[in-house]
């Protein structure tokens, strides 16, 4: 296996090299004005354009430039960012953390939920059960999920006034502030670092303002799993191994869940390691609605403006995500089917 | 920002023109003798007993030393060339090549000078708005050893140059603070929030408020969520959802007019060099000339085709200032000048009488653009292109919006017959505006290349003479020639519209300041 696993990384390199050069070439084709007019905001400004585009050498040929910013990457300099207004390095560790923190709650329970749903819808195929959950896969999967986190907002905040937006609560962030020694940022997740920093209120705060977008990220995006999940135990139970299974003295819950789910759970997998790896770019809906600005935020604040360090480094970073969760999901193939040898 | 540091001077109230002194012991005018009579110099006392945020006593030479240190630093797209226009009758430190220009630093060294416990500016021509530039958030002074301390300029004028133009991320003020302000910075986490805690040294009245926290919410509904729930004080509310905020209760509601304005300009003469926007680039009825605009037939029958009326009261219920020049309403010197009315009929006969009858007989097409997202230019751009295409089968405009950054670029690049876009004053007078939209070489004026001399030679009157009637009459009579020469469309002066919540006091409105600044020694709760 471990050959496998550093002929994968090998792979990565390649793999980021062409990224970096798509998206370096599809960057080239706005011209070097525009690329300097990400440098300005008012009509004031405007008139630094052909300064800005000889300052940082944007009508070089395209090599050149490629290069001169490879270079860079290599020495561990990803540039500036406009949007963060700090070196990006240093930027994606700020908004990173916030991402992660709302992806480690909502990716388990998409899971989690989106395989007993599929398990159940299937194994209660054309039951109430089964039809209300088929109903619900579709309306989560169809909701606009810019609109139904707006809802949430509008009834759980505006009407009850339980789940405020954005991070964690003023008070406790003015707190923290007051004692930069007593507070430790370990990991950038107040749900965790309120633990590690025996602060469990900080925790429970996060958690609160974390409630509202992980229901709308795990209602949006379980419908998905849900359905592969079905249709791989649909077409599990209606193979020959089950009814043996039965005659052999094999109780339903052993053949549904030993048997059936664990053949069906393959494709799922891949899903889910996908929807995973996706996930960590943010979701712009849910990170601007709650006011969390994560990775999805500053991708979406990043391509409007045409923040060209940031966008090239998201792509490198999304680059060695997939490789990652290819790999694992590779590894997870199996462990789960020891028929599938990784070589 | 100048929450956090103080300047000299500050607008007095809402007035533009008044100032009262800040870290200035007084305001210097020519009956206290601050200001010479042939309006060239300018002594200031500095108000003693002042700290800075880390310690420090204010003294004349941090006042020297800031107004040096951030002329010598000047970034591109930075608002130093206003000071910098002021003291060295040059807008920038570096030529149009980007190299720095021979002396400047030199000239900067001269033009502020300490003189015992004053502090004395050198202008080399007068220049009326020369105190609204010191009360502009670029005027404000910092401590100069702790500057130095930080990487700042080391104060000797030959090092200058390595001080210049600092690249993104390398100006080492950037992410600290350390001023004489009512405030001092608790933390700042970009883009998604700034933190003010009281500064109890502070020389004046203690403020009210302790600590105020400014959140970036991007969407509306959340914030107007935070505004109802009093978890927010003031949100910022976007033109459009004025009348949501005007149906809310429990606010106190305030109206400021801008010192802005936004037109549709109209170039003369366009490149024509594969130009989507000008279609064949002849008048055949596929295309306009690259002079089309050039015409003042043309110019005076898009004017006549623009209701301003209905434009008020449908796009902003009424809520706007519909200006006559760029020389709004609050402006020195402001008046109102005659407006091409709405009448389709003028317009007709204008369009008749153009190109010799060419444009009506064979009819014309062009794109009229305005940049993404903004909701009164698309208006406005429609509104327009509708009432001109009613007139006559023949003429076909296609309206089509553009990113805001690809706009900047394109109409520099003239490709724009008609380009709507917005000017904020730097500094609260005339120049700033006319200028900009009439001298050839102004930043509207030269990409719509209208070129008066007569315009040109009183820009440059105007800004050079500290005399009232002067300058009085020098601006007068651009805001006629205005008119007269049709050169753009004024659209409007926008009205902000801020929400507080109801016990909040305090607020004091200006034209200077958009709805993102709030002086919060002001407010209390």
């Amino acid at each position: 296996m471990i050959p496998f696993i550093l002929r994968r990384l090998l792979f990565l390199i390649l793999v980021l090299f062409g990224v970096s050069v798509l998206i370096f070439g599809i960057l080239m084709t706005f011209s070097p004005e525009r690329r300097a007019a990400a440098y300005v905001t008012t009509p004031q400004q405007a008139k630094d354009i052909p300064n800005l585009v000889r300052q940082y050498g944007l009508d070089d040929p395209v090599y050149v430039q490629y290069v001169r910013w490879m270079g860079e990457v290599i020495t561990g300099n990803l540039g500036w960012s406009l949007v963060a207004a700090r070196p990006v390095g240093e930027a994606f560790w700020r908004y990173f953390p916030i991402t992660l923190e709302l992806n480690l709650f909502a990716s388990p329970l998409i899971i989690w939920l989106g395989i007993w749903l599929g398990t159940q819808s299937a194994i209660h195929r054309n039951t109430a059960f089964d039809h209300s959950a088929r109903v619900f896969a579709i309306v989560g999967w169809s909701l606009p999920t810019f609109l139904f986190a707006l809802v949430l907002l509008m009834v759980f905040y505006g009407y009850f006034r339980m789940f405020p937006p954005g991070i964690l609560d003023d008070s406790l962030s003015l707190y923290i502030m007051d004692r930069p020694d007593a507070f430790v940022r370990y990991t950038g997740m107040y749900t965790i670092d309120g633990l590690l920093n025996g602060m469990p209120a900080v925790s429970l705060d996060a958690l609160r303002h974390l409630v509202l977008p992980v229901t709308t990220q795990v209602i949006v995006v379980v419908a998905l799993l849900m359905r592969v999940m079905r249709s791989g135990m649909i077409e599990e139970l209606s193979k020959d191994y089950v009814v043996p299974a039965r005659a052999k003295g094999a109780d339903l819950k052993t053949v549904h869940l030993a048997h059936a789910r664990k053949n069906a759970l393959i494709p799922v997998v891949t899903v889910a390691g996908q929807l995973v790896g996706l996930s960590m770019e943010g979701s712009i809906a849910v990170e601007v609605v709650f006011n969390r600005q994560g990775m999805g935020w500053w991708l979406a604040e990043s391509a409007t403006q045409l923040d060209m360090p940031v966008l090239m480094a998201m792509c490198l970073f999304m680059g060695v995500v997939f490789v990652l969760t290819n790999l694992t999901i590779d590894i997870l193939y199996a462990a789960i089917d020891p028929r599938i040898r990784l070589a | 920002m100048l929450n956090l540091y103080e300047p000299l001077v500050f607008f007095k109230g809402s007035s533009t023109d008044g100032f009262i002194s800040v870290l200035a012991a007084e305001v210097p005018t020519l009956e206290n003798g601050g200001i010479s009579a042939d309006g060239k110099t300018y002594t200031f006392e500095i108000r003693k007993g002042v700290k800075f945020h880390e310690g420090g006593d204010l003294t004349p030479e941090d006042v020297v030393y800031s107004f040096k240190r951030n002329m010598i630093a000047d970034p591109d797209g930075g608002p130093q060339w206003m000071i910098l226009e002021a003291l060295t009758g040059n807008g920038s430190t570096r030529d149009s090549d980007g190299k720095i220009i021979p002396g400047v630093f030199e000239t900067i060294d001269k033009a502020v000078e300490l003189d015992g416990d004053t502090v004395v500016f050198h202008l080399p021509k007068p220049y009326p708005p020369f105190m609204g530039i010191l009360a502009y958030a670029s005027s404000v002074i910092l401590d100069k050893e702790w500057a130095m301390a930080q990487g700042c300029w080391d104060g000797d004028i030959a090092n200058a140059a390595q001080y210049n133009n600092p690249a993104p991320g390398h100006e080492p003020l950037q992410k600290i603070a350390n001023g004489t302000g009512a405030f001092r910075m608790k933390s700042w986490e970009p883009s998604r929030q700034f933190v003010f805690e009281r500064f109890d040294g502070y020389w004046g009245g203690k403020p009210s408020i302790e600590t105020a926290i400014f959140k970036y919410v991007k969407e509306w509904s959340t914030r107007k969520l935070m505004l109802q729930n009093g978890d927010a004080d003031r949100v910022l509310v976007d033109t459009p959802y004025i009348p949501e905020v005007e149906a809310t209760t429990g606010l106190r509601l305030y109206q400021m007019p801008q010192l802005a304005v936004t037109a549709a300009c109209l170039c003369q003469k366009v490149n024509p060099a594969g130009n989507p926007n000008i279609g064949s680039g002849k008048l055949d009825g596929d295309g306009i000339p690259p002079d089309f605009f050039a015409d003042m037939d043309i110019r005076k029958a898009f004017l006549h085709a623009f209701d301003r009326e209905t434009y008020k009261t449908d796009v902003f219920n009424g809520l706007v200032v519909m200006p006559t020049s760029p020389n709004i309403e609050g402006l020195p010197y402001h008046k109102d000048v005659p407006v091409y009315e709405f009448d389709l009929e003028k317009s007709a006969e204008h369009l008749k009488k153009a190109f010799e009858g060419q444009v009506w007989d064979k009819g014309f097409s062009m794109v009229l653009t305005h940049n993404t997202g903004n909701e009164m230019r698309e208006a406005a751009a429609h509104m327009l292109a509708e009432n001109i295409m009613s007139l006559n089968p023949k003429f076909r405009i296609e309206v089509r919006n553009v990113d805001w950054k690809d706009y900047l670029v394109q109409y520099r690049n003239f490709m724009y017959p008609i380009f709507i876009i917005g000017w904020g004053a730097d500094y609260a007078d005339p120049h700033n505006f006319l200028y900009t939209f009439m001298h050839s070489q102004g930043v509207y004026g030269r990409y719509m290349t209208y070129k008066n001399d007569e315009v040109d030679r009183l820009c440059t009157e105007g800004i050079e003479t500290a005399d009232f009637t002067k300058r009085a009459e020098v601006y007068g009579r651009l805001q006629d020639i205005w008119y007269e020469d049709a050169v753009a469309l004024p659209l409007y002066q926008q009205i902000d519209v801020r929400a507080y919540r109801d016990n909040v006091k305090g607020f004091v409105p200006h034209p200077m300041f958009n709805q993102e600044w709030e002086n919060l020694k002001l407010l209390s709760k």
